[in-house]
């Protein structure tokens, strides 16, 4: 089975290679003009430039702090609400249509609200993506606190646990795979906030970067910053995988 | 009261009371689930509680465990009234699918007792392989739930109530939902643990056959509202058998009497 | 219904109130807040001066259109990946690496080819689509009974009939899940694009109203803009539950 997988793998691989080569093919031979796509080779030039002789990693690295901080503080205030607000039935029935109505809302909609309040600041692109990257958590969580088994309350009634501990070892573990879940796609939402305000604001970062470069006409420049969001996304999405595997592992060992 | 007259079946060479419901009674709203029910339950004993559904038996237990308070009367544990869960008093749920933490492995689900309690770290390690042996789950400390049968996720549930050192032990309905070979098993095996430390046992179930098996008394509740009907004393010498014990024509004999009450209490 | 729903409205009224009074007393002319009472009258305003009702139209008419060509090759995908595990495997690679880039990063690239306007914005909505709706058909062709395809093919259905006849309605209720799905995020993600770069729709209107330093119209943009994508999602909630019963809502969280 093992052996299969990674023979279909490689496979895989080759196919992604000959679409690279194709691309490589119209942009050679100039089917598609060399202004809107160049060739891969020529993305990678500037890619390697970029972090060689340009500051392409400090923008790199400064898109992540952003998304990391943001998404930490929004996890952070996600899991504290929502544990408050999910424990308690009562709170549910005020608050419940109130986030509902939120949710929808597309966080880049605040940036305007956000500028007018903050001005063209960091503190302004850090309250964004901690405001956008806020709700999947918070909605998560609520719900992952409201769905605890009640019997599992009961036992801890029952064993006399006091209230931290019913929450620390019962309730929080048990909502554990729906908070991961929420904040994952906090993630993903911060860094397209992340990008968005960069882009908005001008701050420094690969959101600016390849906004820029598009204005310039410089396509190379473009297409090497969006290699690199989407390493970025990637990268972020298998780390969190990982960590949730870790964390959850406890739910794949099933007879 | 019928239910009272029933009650006198009982000699008085009785062991001293450790449980006792005084006139207890029970209402949500207008719905009267439980009415002046009164049992005793000597130490050391194991007491039956059976019954059609709607009668409140796992109500009654969850009294007796501090879960629930009656709204008239009162619980009482050697004499002292019981109004919240205690240490000494353990509680086995019938579905411990829900009851176990499923991240938690065998070892930690009984250890999540002795936390409770305060036991430091050191010693918990150190009770929990003889715990888990009392249940026949040596080695299988480290597996999570999730992969045991539900005779073994049971077991992880009734050492996590022996690592309470209850004094009384209270069952609802817990070997309900097992295959019939693994029930006799578990039957067996709480028996013998009961005998050796003489532990008090409250035990609901609506299975007839294994009240007679298992029980010192016997005791039938009524429905509508809950109250009791019926205390049979089980004079079957012990340790019992599976064979043995329940072709003896005592077995029958109360077999068939309280099959005749549940199909009375049922019309 | 019950009888608490009124409830969930006292969060927002005392909210609301509790703004009102404080930018009454408060008194002074600020630059990026306004009380719920301008607001409403601003709102008013660009209601009746149709700037409004030109910016949602543009907005809807993005997200639609890039949600219906991004949903159409999604679908279109998803069905060839879930009916073919070759192809499946084999573009693996390919489409895990081009997925994880995020929509706003194909901005730039969009601007780049199609300049302003309506074209690049459901360029990139249907980017954005295209994802979610692909990996939600896959997953609910691939879950269709194996019995209901070895019918198909028994009976001798042609491969174009097998899909029309036979795949697609047995996949349609997490189809219509998918859809459902990439409808908030197409909304989302017109409006990202309008704010970022795109002079057209709500987004800009928002930017403008902002940058004019009129913070009641902002704010009432941005308040129509929730309630645009709250009844969206409330509409096509209503739809699913009309056409498949609870059947379509089971799977929508994972």
């Amino acid at each position: 089975m093992k052996a299969w997988r990674i023979l279909w793998l490689a496979l895989s691989f080759l196919v992604a290679i000959l679409f690279v080569w194709g691309w490589q093919m119209l942009a050679d031979y100039r089917i598609v003009s060399p202004v809107f796509l160049p060739g891969p080779d020529r993305a990678w030039r500037s890619l390697t430039l970029g972090f060689t002789t340009g500051d392409l990693g400090m923008k790199f690295l400064s898109t992540v702090e952003r998304m990391f901080w943001g998404w930490l503080i929004a996890s952070l205030l996600g899991i504290v609400l929502g544990a408050a607000i999910g424990t308690s039935p009562r709170l549910r029935t005020y608050l419940a249509p109130t986030l509902e109505f939120l949710r929808p809302l597309p966080a880049s909609a605040t940036i305007p609200v956000a500028i007018a309040m903050l001005g063209l600041s960091d503190g302004m692109v850090l309250s964004v993506i901690a405001f956008g990257a806020l709700w999947p958590v918070l909605l998560a969580t609520i719900h992952g606190f409201a769905a605890v088994e009640p019997r599992l309350y009961e036992v801890g009634r029952a064993l006399r646990l006091s209230r931290p501990a019913v929450i620390f070892k019962i309730a929080l573990p048990s909502a554990s795979p729906d908070i991961l879940a929420g904040m994952r796609l906090g993630l993903t939402v911060a860094l397209i906030l992340s990008v968005v305000c960069e882009m908005i604001a001008g701050r420094d970062g690969l959101g600016n970067w390849i906004l820029l470069s598009a204005r310039s006409f410089r396509a190379p420049d473009l297409y090497a910053g969006v290699i690199l969001l989407g390493v970025l996304g990637y990268g972020t999405s298998v780390i969190l995988a990982a960590v949730e595997g870790r964390l959850l592992s406890w739910r794949k060992r099933a007879r | 009261m019928a239910a009272a007259a029933n009650m006198t079946a009982i000699e008085n060479d009785r062991p001293p009371t450790v449980i006792s419901f005084d006139t207890i009674s029970l209402s949500y709203g207008n719905r009267v689930i439980i009415s002046d029910l009164s049992l005793d339950v000597g130490r050391g004993e194991i007491v039956c509680i059976i019954g059609p559904s709607g009668c409140g038996k796992t109500t009654a237990l969850r009294m007796a465990g501090g879960l629930v308070r009656p709204s008239a009367g009162s619980v009482r544990l050697r004499g002292a009234p019981l109004t919240a869960p205690r240490q000494d008093v353990a509680i086995v749920f019938q579905d411990y699918g829900k009851a176990l933490l499923p991240w938690r492995t065998a070892s930690a689900n009984v250890s999540l007792a002795m936390e409770a309690a305060g036991v430091p770290r050191d010693q918990r390690q150190a009770r929990i392989p003889p715990l888990l042996a009392k249940v026949g789950l040596a080695g299988h400390g480290d597996k999570y739930p999730s992969e045991m049968s539900g005779g073994m996720q049971q077991r992880i549930q009734i050492a996590r109530c022996l690592a309470q050192d209850p004094a009384v032990l209270l069952m609802d309905e817990p070997f309900g939902a097992l295959d019939a070979m693994t029930r006799q098993g578990l039957q067996d095996e709480m028996l013998s643990l009961v005998a050796e430390t003489g532990t008090t046992v409250f035990f609901v179930t609506h299975d007839l056959e294994e009240a007679v098996y298992l029980g010192d008394r016997v005791v039938g509740l009524l429905p509508n509202p809950g109250r009791v009907g019926i205390d049979l004393k089980v004079s079957l010498p012990r340790p019992r058998n599976q064979l043995e014990s329940r072709e003896m024509p005592e077995f029958l004999r109360l077999r068939r009497e309280l099959f005749d009450f549940i199909e009375k209490a049922e019309r | 219904m019950n009888s608490d729903w009124w409830k969930g409205l006292v969060v927002p009224a005392v909210l609301l109130g509790l703004a009102e009074l404080a930018m009454r007393f408060h008194g002074s002319v600020s630059m990026s807040l306004a009380a719920p009472t301008d607001i409403v009258i601003a709102f008013g305003r660009v209601l009746l001066n149709g700037s409004l009702l030109a910016a949602t139209g543009g907005t809807l008419v993005s997200a639609g259109a890039g949600l219906i060509f991004g949903g159409f090759i999604g679908l279109l995908l998803g069905i060839l990946f879930g009916l073919l595990a070759i192809v499946d495997r084999v573009m693996e690679v390919t489409i895990e690496a081009i997925r994880p880039i995020p929509s706003v990063a194909v901005l730039p690239i969009a601007m780049l080819i199609f300049g302003f306007g309506y074209r690049m914005e459901i360029a990139i909505v249907a980017f954005s689509c295209l994802w979610p709706v692909m990996i939600m058909t896959r997953a609910a062709v691939g879950g269709i009974e194996p019995r209901l395809l070895e019918v198909s093919r028994a009976l001798r259905l042609s491969a174009v009939d097998r899909v029309i006849k036979v795949v697609l309605p047995a996949a349609l209720p997490r189809i219509m899940v998918a859809f459902r799905l990439a409808a908030g995020i197409a909304l989302v993600v017109a409006v990202t694009v309008e704010i970022a770069v795109n002079p057209l729709g709500l987004g800009y209107g928002i930017l403008v109203a902002q940058q004019a330093l009129q913070p009641d119209v902002m704010l009432a943009y941005l308040v129509w803009i929730g309630v645009i994508g709250w009844g969206l999602n409330v509409l096509l909630s209503l739809a699913q539950n009309r056409l498949f019963g609870r059947a379509g809502q089971v799977e929508v969280v994972r």
